[in-house]
């Protein structure tokens, strides 16, 4: 039984060896996806958050609002600030030509005396919320006619509107701490001359609240990985489970060549058979998660992206690997067995491994899919094995964590097995 | 006077699923220890249908087979160790080399090491294959490739060996080789050939047994020269074969 197992490895093994094209499928086409779909999630995300977008400012303020706002624009880190055009300032005139050339996505004027202007209206406020009879509170009083301060915002004309509304918020943002300061500084100072106590006014008024930013939902713990943690991991499994292909294919044409019939002449177990060659598919996957988990490990940083962190337990990471290796053979199997065909094979085990991927989110993580989604993409064992290696590489999970991962993907190996063993007894006692 | 029976096979019924006729109809037949026994018959006769049934490939629907006093339903695993199989199709591995082929089949039998080295390539030289041995069966001509195919069958030595037409397609020179090779090991070995065909001339010289059939069901079974005898106005098996299944096409 034994020999028989070792004899059909061995022979798989040079049949698949000799195979170079198929071998190369098997390889290369995973490695292609993780390169062209990390590169492309990687470059929207650029685009979207990271991109500088040039920004010029003309400052002529040059008193707190003014220097705020460039300094907070330059810290947000998305802009990339300019306030010189060929070593001066510009003018309003120079200003709206470069951003209506887009030369600039954003052109902004912090008008003259806006600080001044600002400190005016804070002190006219302040004045107003204290009864007539206590006279003026500062000298000299403000005055409520002067105008308030402006800003100017010019938008290169392609712009979009959402970029245009992320511009103004971070503009509010920073005028508005401004503004706060502002009042505590002149607060600070009504006190000292009232009460002649020297407050520190250097106090930081910045973020005192946080935002907590979630998905919407009611799963227990979410987890959004970044563009390598979710490909790298998601296209392995679905090379690992593309085994099914060549596996069925493989098994069809054993029976269609009458080598099966011939093994059936000889002594002990046809499992042994179907077995040693699962065995070589079932290495194969293997193999192929190695390959890629590395290259997400050691190639994608060089091509610019982030390094796939291999979470802190190895243990787990191969018994997960193992396990959806041990389904996709399972699964192979089972399609060898019931197809009557290469072709049939061939397009059943391919269709329904793409399918199998597409609800289990491995073309479109699950965190980015509706909630009646999430719960089919439950059903696909690809997502098992995605969600596993998620909770591998972000939570650093345990051999512990991912047992509820690790069960279910032997049992339907298990299943597939079972079924083709079943549908054999059937097929050959006719 | 008669010699023991290693099979025997009493009312062998079997019909194909999607089939209207029984392939084998009611077939009762027995082979003695160390026959050369052909079983003959037009294209559709049965022959590989009773072969498949006597080497596991498929199962009856009614009768009963006994293999060296075991029976083939509840001991086929014992059964399937002191038989030998030559498929009529080729069945061997393409992208393997002969010796590749010859050793996984040894694997499965339970040959391994030294003992499986030796039985490879004694047989690959008396079938005059020696160059060839690792050069890949996809590469070999019809005739090598059916040599190969029998070498595959027989490195176990079996007690009985069945082929089906294992001389189909291939040259006069090859035809010989395989059938003195036969002749040999029924000689030396004592093993019990049962090989179909429907050559008849081939039959009647390599023969010591035959059973005609037709449409599932002997016609007429014994030893050629008896046979040949008991007909009167045959002169030969064909002449036999022709009496007795007609000059219709079959198939
Ligand atoms: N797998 C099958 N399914 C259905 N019918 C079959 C199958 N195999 C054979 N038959 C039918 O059973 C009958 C016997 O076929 P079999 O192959 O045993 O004949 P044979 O004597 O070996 O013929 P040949 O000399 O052409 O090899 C034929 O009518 C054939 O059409
Ligand atoms: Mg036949």
């Amino acid at each position: 039984m034994w020999l028989k197992f070792k004899a059909s490895t061995i022979k798989e093994l040079l049949l698949l060896m000799r195979d170079r094209a198929g071998l190369a499928m098997l390889f290369l086409m995973p490695m292609l996806l993780i390169f062209i779909m990390s590169l492309l999630q990687e470059s929207t995300l650029k685009k979207l958050e990271e991109r500088h977008t040039p920004v010029l400012i003309v400052n002529f303020d040059n008193d707190s609002l003014g220097i705020n706002i460039v300094n907070g624009l330059r810290s947000a880190g998305f802009f990339e600030i300019h306030e010189l055009i060929d070593g001066k300032q510009p003018s309003l005139e120079e200003l709206k030509k470069l951003v209506n050339y887009g030369k600039y996505r954003v052109g902004i004027i912090v008008k003259e005396g806006a600080s001044e202007a600002l400190r005016n209206q804070i002190r006219c406020e302040i004045q107003q919320m204290f009864p007539a009879e206590e006279g003026d509170l500062f000298s000299p009083p403000p005055d409520p006619d002067k105008p308030y301060p402006e800003i100017d915002i010019y938008f290169d004309p392609i712009t979009q509107p959402t970029f245009k509304h992320a511009v103004s918020s971070a503009l509010n943002e920073f005028t508005y701490a401004v503004e706060a300061k502002m009042i505590m500084g002149i607060y600070a100072q009504m006190l000292n001359d009232i009460v002649g106590i020297e407050i520190n006014r250097s106090g930081n008024f910045k973020n005192m609240i946080n935002l907590n930013e979630q998905y919407a939902g009611n799963r227990k713990k979410i987890i959004v990985p970044n563009a390598v943690q979710h490909n790298v991991p998601a296209w392995t499994i679905f090379a690992m489970f593309f085994i099914v292909i060549p596996l069925a294919g493989n098994i069809i044409k054993e029976r269609e060549s009458g080598m099966s019939l011939r093994l059936r002449t000889m002594p002990g177990s046809n499992l042994a058979v179907i077995f040693g060659k699962a065995n070589v598919y079932f290495m194969v996957g293997i193999l192929q998660a190695v390959f890629m988990l590395l290259i997400g490990v050691f190639v994608l940083p060089m091509v610019g992206m982030p390094a796939l962190e291999l979470g802190s337990s190895i243990l787990a990471l191969l018994l997960v690997t193992i396990s959806i290796s041990l389904a996709a053979s399972g699964y192979g199997i089972l399609i060898g067995t019931i197809s009557t065909s290469q072709e049939q094979s061939s397009i059943f085990g391919s269709i329904s491994v793409v399918i199998l991927a597409a609800i289990g989110g491995i073309w479109i993580p699950t965190f980015m899919m509706s909630e009646k989604m999430n719960i089919v993409s439950k059903l696909s064992p690809l997502n098992w094995g995605l969600d596993a290696y998620y909770d591998i590489f972000l939570r650093n999970a345990d051999v512990s964590d991912i047992l509820i991962y690790i069960l279910p993907l032997f049992l339907f190996a298990l299943s597939c097995i079972l079924a083709s063993w079943l549908y054999n007894r059937y097929k050959t006692s006719n | 006077m008669e010699k023991a029976s290693i099979i025997d096979i009493k009312h062998l019924t079997k019909c194909y699923k999607n089939a209207d006729e029984a392939a084998v109809k009611d077939l009762t037949l027995s082979v003695n220890k160390g026959d050369i026994f052909g079983l003959l018959g037009p294209n559709g006769a049965g022959k590989t249908t009773t072969i498949s049934i006597l080497c596991n490939q498929i199962s009856a629907d009614e009768g009963e087979v006994m293999i060296e006093g075991h029976d083939l339903n509840s001991e086929s695993d014992l059964i399937k160790k002191i038989i030998g199989v030559v498929p009529q199709d080729i069945a061997l591995y393409p992208k393997l080399t002969a010796y590749e082929n010859l050793k996984f089949f040894g694997n499965m039998y339970g040959l391994r090491g030294k003992v499986l080295k030796e039985r490879i390539t004694s047989s690959v030289s008396d079938f005059g294959l020696e160059k060839k041995l690792h050069s890949k069966v996809g590469t070999f001509s019809g005739g090598m490739k059916r040599r190969i195919n029998l070498i595959a069958g027989i490195l176990h030595k079996p007690n009985i060996l069945f082929l089906d037409e294992p001389t189909v397609g291939i040259d006069v020179q090859s035809k010989n080789v395989i059938i003195e090779h036969l002749q040999q090991l029924n000689a030396s070995e004592g093993t019990t050939i049962v090989y179909t065909s429907h050559l008849m001339e081939e039959a009647e010289r390599f023969c010591t047994h035959i059973a005609i059939i037709d449409m599932g069901k002997v016609v007429t079974v014994g030893e050629p020269s008896a046979l040949i005898k008991a007909y009167p106005g045959c002169s030969n098996l064909e002449d036999i074969f022709l009496l007795l299944t007609g000059r219709s096409l079959r198939d």
